[in-house]
């Protein structure tokens, strides 16, 4: 099964929740456990990411800095798509940041947390072909250019 | 054209008078305007004049008549044009058109206007640098693909910055993430400085994502140290 959709040069998986406007996305594990990450937009919106500075403990609201991504240009943070608890940080990320923009769903993922009010906050999320449209048509409007497929101008 | 200002008609004239009235309100406005000869001399030093639709002597002029509705159209346009050089300062009048370019940009910041969102946008990291560590250009800003205009050079640069840095003689400069060491207490004292000047207010109003993580950065040290930043702002 094809679970992907591209926009442009931009991965969407269609298997994944999304809290499309924190450029955020979310696994639902079996231990009842998130995992999140940024999505492929957002890593390339950033370019090559430099650092990641994540918090690894504490409770966080929905919408509080879990992580601050930094490029050659660009910062920003990732928002906690839920309210929750911080049970597992990617460490890997502060030795080889690069990964958020080789693998952005897989070992570039940023955080698993425990929800804390998981029924109340999950409406926002959306996914499969929902998650596709309500992405694409955030990059229409706010004309995000990093996922037209162009071509390259980095030096040889 | 530089002064057609029907694009911005349907922005209330009372929107467009509160905005002025800040920036009439500024207490450096009236050291900065005094009156126009209309010598033209402002505009001839000007190097954003000769590159843009711009011109520091409208702008001097359309605070001097009070025109509401030019300004805001400025606001929202020209004075991004500025690059601050303050080359103006040569007016016979002691006029400050670049001075008067500062408030009108710091007053569309306070009030979050798109103008201000639109050209800070690019300048997030280094905003969130000088505030973080009171350097503003980080090394490791340097990569090929944020300067391809740069040529392969760049490329060789951003791969041995570590040890090019390294090589340089005063050790405060082995940095690769700011532009140099800065000790805790220079630190502690800038964010005290951002909080109680009301800088921080002025990003929360263009980049909400900036605020929350700098005020992470800084609730931090800040709490380490034993400050108590709501205290602080009630000062």
């Amino acid at each position: 099964m094809n679970d992907t959709v591209k926009i442009g040069k931009c991965v969407i998986r269609t298997d994944l929740h999304y809290l499309v406007d924190s450029h955020c996305w979310v696994r639902f594990n079996d231990d009842g456990t998130l995992t999140v990450g940024i999505t492929d937009v957002a890593q390339n919106m950033a370019g090559p990411v430099l650092h990641v500075y994540i918090r690894k403990k504490g409770m966080r609201q929905k919408g509080q800095n879990l992580a601050t991504i930094e490029s050659g240009k660009w910062v920003g943070p990732l928002k906690a798509p839920v309210s929750g608890e911080i049970v597992e940080a990617n460490l890997a990320l502060e030795k080889d940041p690069g990964l958020v923009n080789r693998s952005p769903y897989g070992d570039g993922w940023v955080m698993r947390i425990k929800p804390l009010k998981l029924e109340e906050e999950r409406g926002a999320l959306l996914s499969g072909a929902e998650a596709v449209e309500a992405y694409r048509r955030k990059i229409e409007e706010q004309s995000i250019k990093a996922c037209a497929e162009v071509a390259e101008c980095e030096p040889k | 054209m530089g002064c057609e200002t029907s694009k911005y008609a349907a922005v209330p004239y009372e929107e467009k008078l509160r905005l002025f009235e800040q920036v009439k309100g500024d207490e450096r406005f009236a050291h900065y305007l005094y009156g126009c000869y209309e010598c033209g001399v402002c505009v001839a030093v000007c190097p954003s004049a000769r590159f843009y639709d711009f011109s520091p002597r409208w702008i001097a002029q359309a605070l001097a008549r009070e025109d509401a509705d030019l300004v805001y159209k400025f606001m929202n346009e020209d004075v991004w044009d500025c690059s601050q050089c303050f080359s103006c300062d040569k007016c016979p009048r002691k006029n400050s058109p670049g001075g008067l370019i500062t408030i009108l940009r710091e007053v569309a910041v306070r009030n979050g206007l798109k103008s201000a969102k639109d050209a800070l946008e690019g300048y997030g990291r280094i905003i969130y640098k000088i505030i973080s560590t009171g350097t503003q250009v980080a090394p490791d800003m340097l990569q090929p693909a944020a300067f391809p205009d740069w040529g392969p050079h760049v490329k060789e640069i951003s791969e041995n910055l570590q040890w090019w840095r390294r090589a340089l003689p005063p050790e405060t400069l082995h940095t690769t993430e700011t532009s140099w060491d800065v000790s805790e207490q220079t630190l502690r004292e800038l964010y005290l400085i951002w909080h109680v000047t009301g800088v921080m207010e002025m990003i929360k109003q263009v980049d909400e994502g900036l605020h929350m993580i700098l005020m992470d950065v800084m609730e931090e040290k800040l709490e380490e140290a034993g400050f108590d930043l709501e205290a602080t702002a009630e000062d």
